[in-house]
């Protein structure tokens, strides 16, 4: 089986690409965050804008560098900004 | 319970309950309802909220703990529906008991509005069906025409 990450999209970057789950391909030299962001912008170019105003989390915790290495398994997640209340 | 997220109806009758229990002199409770704004020919029915569960369990918690320190808050609530609410229900509600009336005010101010900044929680529109302008009559074999 291909090593893969998981991608959770919520809101408007589910409505956008029309999905809340995806699956990702992680290549032999690796995946950081921002290549990944790169590479759903590239694959979903209606995504991007959303993509620029989004939080990312790893595994259910705040992502603070993209420069984060991705391992196979892990679960990445598109946070839209918030609009709760 | 301090957090919830429920998709049970929410009242002001039950927060007022949930904090005048302890010993706060001054009690304030802010309640968010879902607005029938006009969207062009529609009229939002109602508000879909969906959230990311865990992550937003630990952020409400965060605000929790911040504003209990900061305020000195005696007792503390963050509610917020989820799934389908229709205008006119609440769907969140925040409240704080505290000694005085201006820790009580602020501390419920800081709750919603970091609710609403940094809890992982959306919601979408739903409208009634637009209202299809009157139909002319179109004349016999041709077109309407204005």
């Amino acid at each position: 089986m291909t090593p893969s990450v998981r991608v959770r999209l919520f809101a408007t970057a589910r409505l956008v690409i029309g999905r809340a789950r995806l699956s990702w391909s992680v290549p032999e030299q690796g995946l950081s965050a921002r290549e990944l962001v790169a590479a759903l912008e590239e694959a979903y170019p209606r995504l991007a804008p959303t993509l620029r105003v989004s939080r990312f989390l790893r595994n259910d915790h705040y992502l603070s560098d993209l420069g984060e290495a991705l391992s196979p398994g892990d679960e990445f997640v598109v946070h839209p900004p918030y609009g709760g209340g | 319970m301090v957090v919830r997220l429920t998709r049970r109806p929410l009242t002001v009758a039950a927060a007022e309950r949930w904090l005048t229990v302890g010993p706060g002199g001054g009690v304030v409770v802010f309640a968010g309802r879902v607005r029938p704004d006009r969207r062009g020919a529609s009229k939002v029915v109602a508000l879909d909220y969906e959230v990311d569960r865990v992550p937003a369990l630990v952020q409400l918690r965060a605000i929790e703990r911040t504003a209990r320190q900061r305020f000195r808050a005696r007792g503390l609530l963050l509610w917020h529906r989820l799934g389908r609410v229709r205008a006119g229900e609440l769907a969140v509600v925040v409240g704080a008991s505290c000694t005085h009336r201006a820790e009580a005010f602020e501390a419920a101010r800081y709750l919603i509005d970091e609710l609403k900044t940094t809890v992982p929680i959306w919601k979408e529109e739903r409208g009634s069906p637009a209202r299809q302008p009157p139909r002319r009559r179109a004349r016999p074999g041709g077109q309407s025409v204005g």
